[in-house]
């Protein structure tokens, strides 16, 4: 039968998962332009409001500090879809490749 | 690519029907007509049988104030036909297409559920897709339906 | 009802896909005579939602309204919005949404043949698919930065561009794939396990699919050659050439290998996609409000054919919005399958075969089937894993080769 063949094929080549967390955390491939977590630049905003308007799920409010308005972002809404970053002007928004973001206090997911 | 077989069936119908009350061909592969709810059941069957464009893709609905637009789209002969009646809100009856294509019972169902709207003669009319407990009268597609928040999007606790 | 046929309830979580529906089977003995379903478990109120969002805010939550074929979704809902402004995306994303179609094909069509491997009891070949599926998964991941939700398309064109790295990575990907489909077309055909579970099970004649509005591989499967990319073709398919796979048996059988086809098919346009992509820009702008119409989009999914409804009203959010996923098309021609006739039979043990033929995509979850025998006033449940060792040890029928008189 052609699955034996298969079979014993399979049985030299070994695992083909991985132990993560626990082991080879390191082996897991992150490729390029991965939408992960959400990372904002004080100095490059302007205040213009436009991540606000496109976001689809309310992750954003817009709030006022010393220097204007400027976004909050509850992350634990956020649906990593990118329409912030396309839409900033002056690039102050960018998702990073980190794809570790579990949170057991959702205070704690508030990015300021 | 059109091919002329939108003005052949938009013609056909009018000469049906006498008169259509709108047609549009916005895109190639595409026809609107509107027609009087008397005259839906029988533009829907000439459309299935005499014409042959025997799938029905789906039938939906719309509020459009004081009436609701009962919409049929279907295709065959390469061209999505939709046929349009409009139902006033306060006594919304339409006949039902289930004699003629029987695998549209579903979404006569679905529509009957969400917008209230009763089809003549389908077969079995229960709830479809909202739970047992849900109150009478209450059509959550209509436009007065307002949809209410338990709690605001931002309140962490 | 005579007083020997008993109800057989099930659901609302299920065992096929787990996907929640209830069923409730009327059965004589072993073979049930008439089924009837209730939906609306996973009922997310996702119309409703989206005439309160502009159009842009939308296309992720058109993109969640299935987990497996998302792009479907929103290549067919960015069409439709483009239909209402009568513009047409550039040329080259029309071809790179042609790709990232076929290459989420590809993906549903691997994870159902590991699913089905796993409902007929051969896990074997369940891992080994579900391992090649890994390859599909990270080409998607290296072109869109999701393993997913891909949000790769939007109104106007697409948002991102495919670089030489990642086209070399494909090509060597499709390679691969190719070999690896091909050795499963030549394993599932001769395989015993599944020959017995799937010849002669789930039979729905050529009429049958056509007054009950079948679509997808289910119609195709049964002698029909209706494909939406081929009648009413939309973005690139005009000019990427495929053909129609259509088998004749109209059996669960014929429903396995048309989708083995179609993957192998898909493959070869992914390959055409990439030879002649035509280069320009990826997207045209356009403004937020787009003019007062109606329009009507059409996609194959990797499950049939899906259809989508706009209507605008002059503001930044749609009047109405309408969205018919092709397993609500399915489910009519599904309770046909499972209701004897004439010399047909269904029996119990066919029914989580059956309800994976359709490739059920609703929602995600699993626990038990309640029984009711009221001529024996009996009732008893059974969770998944009892339901499905039942199944495996039930009588195999002789394969007859005249079936519901054909």
């Amino acid at each position: 039968m052609s699955l034996a063949a298969e079979l014993f094929r399979n049985l030299v080549k070994g695992r083909a998962t991985i132990l993560y967390p626990f082991k080879d955390r390191e082996k897991v491939h992150v490729p390029e332009g991965l939408r992960g977590k959400l990372a904002y630049y004080r100095e490059r905003c302007i205040g213009c409001s436009m991540c606000f308007r496109v976001c689809p799920s309310e992750t954003v409010e817009m709030i006022e500090d010393a220097r204007g308005k400027r976004p909050r972002f509850y992350l634990d809404r956020c649906t990593h879809c990118q329409q912030c970053e396309d839409v900033c002007p002056t690039k102050a928004i960018e998702l990073t490749k980190q794809f570790e973001n579990l949170g057991f206090n959702r205070k704690e997911m508030i990015l300021e | 690519m059109s091919s002329g077989a939108e003005e052949s069936i938009a013609s056909e119908m009018k000469n049906l029907l006498g008169e259509l009350l709108e047609v549009k061909i916005p895109r190639p592969r595409r026809l609107h007509i509107k027609v009087k709810p008397e005259d839906y059941k029988r533009a829907a069957k000439h459309l299935v049988e005499s014409i042959g464009l025997n799938h029905v893709s789906t039938i939906t609905a719309a509020d459009t104030g004081k009436e609701m637009d009962v919409m049929t789209f279907l295709f065959g002969r390469g061209v999505e036909v939709m046929l349009k009646a409009a139902v006033p809100k306060t006594d919304p009856k339409i006949p039902t297409l289930t004699d003629i294509v029987p695998g549209v019972m579903f979404y006569e169902r679905e529509i009957h559920d969400l917008f209230g709207i009763v089809f003549d003669g389908h077969p079995n009319l229960e709830r479809f897709i909202l739970p047992e407990d849900w109150p009478e009268g209450e059509y959550p597609l209509r436009k007065e339906y307002k949809v209410t928040r338990l709690k605001g999007p931002r309140e962490v606790d | 009802m005579s007083v020997t046929t008993f109800k057989v309830p099930v659901g609302p979580q299920h065992p096929a896909l787990k996907e929640p529906e209830n069923f409730t089977f009327t059965v004589e003995g072993e073979s049930i005579v008439k089924a009837e379903v209730r939906v609306g478990y996973a009922h997310k109120g996702i119309e409703k939602l989206m005439e309160s969002k502009t159009y842009l805010q939308n296309i992720p939550l058109v993109e969640r309204i299935c987990g497996i074929c998302n792009t479907a979704h929103t290549i067919c809902y960015t069409q439709n919005v483009e239909y209402l402004y009568d513009k047409a995306p550039p040329r080259r994303a029309e071809y790179l949404r042609v790709l990232i179609e076929e290459l989420n094909r590809i993906h549903s069509h691997l994870l159902w043949l590991g699913v089905v491997g796993h409902e007929v009891g051969f896990d074997t070949l369940f891992m080994y698919v579900w391992r090649d599926r890994e390859i599909i998964l990270d080409l998607i991941e290296a072109l869109t930065g999701n393993r997913v939700s891909m949000s790769f398309t939007t109104i106007g064109g697409t948002r991102r561009d495919i670089s030489p790295q990642i086209e070399s990575k494909m090509r060597k990907g499709m390679d691969i794939l190719e070999e690896r489909t091909e050795y499963y077309k030549r394993t599932v055909p001769v395989d015993p396990t599944i020959l017995a579970r799937s010849k002669e099970v789930g039979i729905l004649t050529p009429e049958e699919a056509v007054q009950l509005c079948a679509v997808g591989p289910m119609r195709r499967a049964s002698t029909l050659r209706d494909d939406v990319r081929s009648d009413d073709p939309y973005a690139a398919h005009d000019e990427v050439p495929f053909n129609v796979i259509s088998y004749d048996t109209c059996d669960f059988y014929a429903r396995i290998m048309v989708r083995v086809d179609e993957t192998l098919e898909a493959i070869n346009q992914v390959r055409y996609c990439l030879d002649h992509m035509p280069t320009g820009p990826i997207r045209i702008r356009l403004p937020n409000t787009p003019p007062i119409a109606e329009a009507v989009s059409k996609v194959e999914a990797p499950r049939g054919e899906d259809m989508h409804y706009v209507r605008s009203n002059g503001t930044d959010k749609p009047a109405r919005y309408k969205v018919r996923a092709p397993t609500l098309a399915n489910l009519a021609p599904l309770l046909q399958t499972m209701t004897s006739r004439g010399k047909y039979e269904v029996n119990v043990a066919d029914i989580p075969v059956l309800l994976a033929g359709i490739d059920p995509c609703m929602c995600c979850m699993d626990r038990s089937v309640r029984f009711v025998e009221p001529s024996k006033g009996k009732t008893w449940v059974w969770t998944m894993e009892q339901l499905k060792k039942y199944t495996r040890k039930s009588v195999r029928r002789p394969l007859s080769g005249n079936v519901a008189g054909r």
